[in-house]
């Protein structure tokens, strides 16, 4: 922290006596007259020589606030003849953001401070010092008090005497007094909080005296010091327990009511409270017994440490207040005095804005969860249930106030942080036995908290997330369900408007610094599973350049899942987190999910603000006001976002309809030349059909492959039917059966699992494999189901991610268990013991022993404790990534060309895509009934049909699947479950010897109104165990 | 042919440390995941004859396990018909890539000798087994001396 040098212990000089007391005697701020000043007061306040970098921060700041003061308010001296001095007349009036400009000017030219500004107390100052009602340490310094009044302009509304009373005193003193003379030996604790208090108010006193509109009002109409009226600045547990104690043994709780509202509706005031004393800190992170430390906490330790160390600096100097300065706010003056640093640069280089933005998310919070916890339930729990109210009523005010704030200054935003950790912990940390007052508390402070909260800038957000997933892991859960509440609450009341419904949007928003959190607060995996994206992609282009020659499909730009650039979602920027590095959240991801809101989202609606957003970020304009629920895609059900990927694919088959529709007018009559087809049209042979599909598709992929895009329509030769769906449908399975047959060569089936998997030494060329991309990717974009296997990291490698040892967990569970037994092994025998080379071998499809290096020359390299991570990791990337690259390639290639462009990243994680091609594996028939339909004289009162539902239940698995294929065409469940299918049974005739028949494209079953149970439990039997082929019955 | 350098280590090892209860260990001459070896148990009834077995290890040892099978017959009830021997140090559950083959085989021995009818492959051995030992035994004495190899000499 201290570094050495004589320069630098100059510089520590001149920063203490300036941030500490007025130097009436200093004319000019450069940096040697002001450091020789300051020799000379360092030797009266005693100063022990410690000194921090944030001493010289505030040292810097309280000369700017001089300037400020000076600009706005003058020195007094009437005979002033500083230009910059509003006293001499000659400074222009100025709104209060140009006087901080001009003061931060000033500052960086080191211009002259006149030394006549008065520097005596104030007599109010003494009476509130010595006030006997103000049990709080009142010993506000006047930079504190400007800060307050400064700041309650401009985001309260209500102001109480007290305040103006230091608001008064600001102007009068327009400097900073010794804060020698406030020191209160007696609680001594206490002392070191306000003091790292103020100084860090004092911090941000520039800042949002920049900000502000209204000009301070001035010193006249300052009212007299009420007695009653205590000037609380702060509050903390100590404090308001014996202060509830005190009210309750009077039997009045107006006092306490009234410090209440005076603290909790004040930003200012409420980002004091609550603060963690040095050391408590530490004691509630121990507290948090988590065995399993994740990286976050790992890393939050760290940043114990350098608060402890902060903290240690703190108790070696008592009798100096100002080294107290809260070391994490160092650096942030940059921001402020940019440009005018004048003792930064010595040390180090000054901060970039993003190692600011890093450093601010990283600070941690200093709230005293513990103290606030059990004032809450104390105050909750008080048989007074004003009390609560109280708290209710203000918390909302201070809400309100946020909300109206347009800050970027990191600082600022640090006390609404606190603020809102506060707030929010109150709503979420309830009473076991959740009482009246905490519902009533919840249900009003809530969505105005969000209001707040959604209002905050990115970094603010993130900030929040991450304090959340450090501090309040086990409160996300209440979070997010009392979320989740308001917004079904909001949706039930509001129906029609839910996409303009402003409550719902900002808990939306909340949500989203939940889902954070909640990612954050889980393990992560490191490095990250994003990292590695563009040296695939590197590798990827340099490869299939010299590949293209033998590739039949030409598609050069192989890139990542399209992701629109206005998608991208700034808080997973900021926070550099992504859902996919957490495998197993701390609270399921499906929880985010809000099944009412995605019941009324209207998503076609939703989908055109998508595209409108779309459109503007696409012309460079920013309208903001647009609220995309598609870019909250954690809050939809992923039925909900099938409907929005439908509305995307039915767009694009239609604009390439019409524009080809276009091209057939413009061409017609033109010698015959044959335009293009509005579809996609595949004839294909039943007996050669991945011959016909392949060359089909590959015929359309080379002359254009945005014709992929179209609908399918399939033709089997020599068969009637019309393509409505049914046809593809069977097309699609009939390819999908041949082509993942291990006999085909193209994939084996891992004995473990029954996964497929890429064979990685295939007969078969790339096109093959491309045409298996194409498949799934046409299969996603016409709505079909298909039978394929892959374990998950298929899909997580479709969406850009590469396979890592967390995958060989559903790859092959044997494999990923040793290999974890490994790891974590601790011995140091371990060379002797697995006698394990960096060579590893498998066996390929003939059942052959295949070796192979994971480093050159790795049959040489014993596995020990130093690199079986390494190992692990090469192994893994080996078996997943590197031994099957080409194929996958080329299976990627051929799903990026019918699904780039397409939202099907921004709205699906792997394991919903996952579903999405292949439908969730069990058979709920029970909702299948409740959602079937009847016609033709059916009801569900009719005996054939009460008898069917009775003879389907009672099916076996195999039984119902073979049904289910039989009706729908797929034996997958689509998205959403059966209920989806919307079947629907008709009568078909009266009782006959005909089978049971089916519409597969509109999931019809056609059902003859047989005379007995027994011949429809045969013939249905019979139906569903002989059907294969389109039309046959 | 190639293998495992541990797997060769392991063979030499076993080879060299001359078990008297398990012996005449080799690796296949064109393929070495593949050993066959003589289980001589002490313990009566089996203590009159030696099994064969076979060990066959997959191409990912020792991060899959090895599967042992009988070439010999045996009436045992932890011991199919077909030879299938179910032995929870290999099972896909239990397996630790740490385990060593020497490990498994006297694990093997040790269920040989003391049967487990509580984890029956065949289940009418089991109830013999447990409900009149004495049939058991002589059914089982009788059965190695049909079936099973001539214990070696020293």
């Amino acid at each position: 922290m201290s570094g050495g040098g004589e320069e630098h212990e100059q510089l520590k000089q001149k920063a203490r006596p300036t941030s500490t007391s007025p130097l009436p005697g200093v004319s000019s701020a450069s940096t040697s007259s002001a450091a020789a000043a300051a020799a000379g007061t360092v030797a009266t306040s005693g100063g022990n020589g410690r000194a921090t970098p944030e001493m010289k921060r505030s040292a810097v700041r309280s000369l700017i606030q001089r300037y400020f003061h000076q600009l706005q308010s003058g020195c007094g001296n009437v005979h002033c003849k500083n230009a910059n001095c509003a006293s001499s007349g000659k400074v222009p009036p100025m709104t209060p953001n140009e006087v901080a400009a001009r003061a931060l000017h000033l500052f960086s030219q080191d211009a002259q401070l006149c030394d006549s500004v008065p520097t005596v107390n104030s007599p109010q100052q003494d009476v509130d010092m010595l006030s006997p009602n103000d049990s709080s340490s009142s010993s506000s310094n006047s930079s504190t008090s400007t800060i307050t009044s400064a700041s309650t302009t401009t985001t309260t509304s209500t102001q109480s005497q007290s305040q103006s009373q230091s608001q008064s005193q600001s102007q009068s003193q327009s400097n900073t007094q010794p804060q020698s003379s406030m020191e209160q030996p007696e609680r001594p604790p206490m002392i070191l909080d306000f003091v790292k208090l103020s100084t860090l108010g004092s911090e941000t006193a520039t800042e949002t005296e920049t900000a502000t509109t209204t000009t301070t009002t001035t010193a006249g109409d300052s009212g007299p010091c009420t007695p009653t009226l205590p000037s609380v600045e702060y509050v903390d547990a100590e404090l308001l327990e014996g202060l509830y104690t005190q009210c309750q043994e009077a039997g009045n709780y107006e006092r306490l009511c009234q410090i209440i509202d005076h603290v909790f509706s004040s930003v200012d005031r409420l980002s004091k409270s609550f603060v963690c004393r040095p050391g408590q800190e530490r004691l509630h992170l121990e507290s948090q017994s988590n065995s399993a430390l994740n990286k976050e906490q790992l890393r939050q330790l760290e940043g114990e440490a350098d608060k402890d160390e902060d903290s240690t600096q703190r108790s070696t100097t008592p009798t100096e207040p100002c080294a107290a300065a809260s070391g994490d706010d160092a650096g942030h003056a940059t921001a402020t005095a940019a440009g005018a640093d004048t003792d930064e640069n010595d040390e180090d280089e000054p901060m970039t804005q993003q190692e600011q933005i890093d450093e601010f998310l990283r600070r941690g919070t200093k709230v005293d969860f513990r103290g606030l916890r059990h004032i809450k339930r104390m105050l909750f729990g008080a048989p007074c249930q004003s009390i609560a109210e109280q708290i209710t009523s203000s918390v909302i005010k201070l809400a309100d106030s946020i909300r109206n704030i347009r800050l970027s200054w990191l600082d600022l935003w640090e006390q609404v942080v606190h603020c809102l950790v506060i707030c929010f912990d109150m709503a979420t940390n309830t009473t076991a036995n959740n009482s009246v007052t905490d519902m009533e508390y919840l249900d009003r402070v809530l969505p105005k908290l969000c209001h707040a909260a959604a209002s905050m800038s990115v970094q603010a957000q993130a900030r929040l997330a991450i304090i959340w997933s450090e501090y309040c892991a086990d409160q996300l859960q209440t979070l997010l369900s009392s979320c989740q509440q308001q917004i079904t609450l909001q949706v039930l009341l509001d129906e029609d408007s839910v996409r303009e419904n402003e409550h719902i949007i900002s808990v939306t928003k909340v949500l989203k610094i939940v889902f954070y959190a909640n990612i954050l607060a889980s393990v992560l995996e490191r490095p990250s599973c994003r990292l590695p994206l563009q040296e695939v992609v590197e590798t990827e282009s340099t490869a299939s350049a010299v590949e293209d020659g033998e590739d039949l499909f030409v598609y050069n730009s192989l890139q990542h899942p399209h992701m629109p650039k206005f998608a991208e979602d700034p808080l997973e920027q900021c926070l550099q987190v992504s859902y996919i590095d957490c495998r197993s959240p701390l609270v399921p991801l499906e929880e985010f999910y809000n099944e009412a809101l995605s019941e009324h989202i209207q998503m076609h609606q939703d989908y055109l603000s998508y595209k409108t957003l779309a459109m503007e970020s696409h012309l460079g304009s920013r309208h903001t006001n647009y609220f995309c629920f598609m870019l909250y895609a954690f809050i939809l059900t992923p039925a909900t976002k099938v409907d929005a990927l439908y509305y995307d694919c039915r767009m694009r088959m239609y604009s390439e309809r019409y524009s080809s529709l276009y091209s057939i007018l413009q061409n017609y009559g033109q010698d015959g030349q044959e335009g293009a087809r509005p579809d996609l049209k595949l004839t294909v042979r039943r007996d050669q059909l991945i011959n016909d599909a392949l060359i089909g598709l590959e015929l359309v992929a080379m002359s254009n492959p945005k014709d992929l895009k179209k609908q399918l329509v399939v033709e089997f030769v020599g068969e009637q039917g019309i393509d409505e769906g049914g046809v593809s449908k069977e097309f699609f399975q009939l390819i999908v059966e041949e082509i993942f047959n291990p006999a085909f060569g193209m994939f084996v089936q891992q004995e473990e699992t029954n996964n497929m998997w890429f064979n990685p030494t295939p007969f078969e060329n790339g096109a093959q494999f491309t045409l298996i991309g194409i498949i799934i990717g046409l299969a996603i974009y016409n709505n079909v189901i298909l039978a394929v296997n892959f374990p998950m990291v298929v899909y997580r490698k479709l969406m850009g991610y590469r396979g890592t040892f967390y995958d060989l967990c559903d790859w092959s569970p044997t494999l990923y268990k040793s290999l974890k037994a490994m790891l974590d092994y601790q011995g140091h025998d371990m060379e002797e013991v697995f006698e394990q080379t960096f060579k590893i071998s498998y066996s390929n499809v003939f059942g052959e022993l295949v070796e192979h290096e994971l480093v050159p020359h790795g049959s040489e390299v014993l596995v020990g404790q130093h690199n079986k991570r390494l190992f692990v990791n090469l192994y893994s990337d080996f078996l997943l990534n590197s031994n099957i690259e080409q194929q996958f390639k080329a299976f990627r290639k051929g799903f990026e060309m019918v699904t780039d462009e397409s939202p099907l990243k921004l709205l699906f994680r792997p394991e919903e895509i996952e579903k999405l091609v292949c439908g969730s594996r069990e058979f709920d028939f029970v909702e299948l009934e409740h959602s079937t339909e009847y016609e033709g004289g059916y009801t569900e009162e009719t005996q054939i049909v009460q008898d069917f539902w009775s003879i389907v239940h009672a099916m076996p698995h195999e039984a119902k699947r073979k049904l289910l294929e039989f009706t729908t065409g797929s034996a997958r469940v689509p998205v959403g479950g059966l209920k989806c299918l919307r079947l629907l049974i008709t009568r078909h005739g009266p009782d006959s010897d005909r089978l049971p028949s089916s519409h597969t494209c509109f999931n019809v079953l056609l059902l003859p109104e047989y005379s007995s149970k027994e011949k429809l439990e045969e013939r249905l039997l019979k139906a569903i165990n002989y059907s294969k082929g389109f039309g046959m019955l | 042919m190639t293998a495992p350098r541990r797997l060769r280590k392991e063979l030499v090892d076993l080879q060299e440390s001359s078990l008297k209860s398990f012996r005449d260990i080799k690796a296949d001459d064109d393929n070495l995941l593949r050993w066959t070896g003589l289980i001589v148990p002490d313990n009566p009834p089996y203590n009159k004859g030696a099994f064969r077995i076979e060990i066959n290890f997959p191409a990912e040892y020792p991060f899959k396990p090895p599967k042992i099978s009988f070439k010999t017959k045996i009436y045992h009830p932890n011991i199919d018909e077909k030879g299938q021997v179910c032995l929870p140090i290999i099972s896909t559950e239990n397996w630790k890539p740490a385990t060593r083959t020497d490990q498994v085989v006297q694990a093997l021995i040790a269920l040989i000798n003391d049967p487990e009818p509580e984890h029956p492959l065949r289940a009418e051995l089991a109830e013999e087994f447990l409900k009149d030992k004495k049939k058991f035994v002589k059914n089982a004495e009788d059965y190695t001396r049909k079936h099973s190899e001539k214990r070696p000499a020293d």
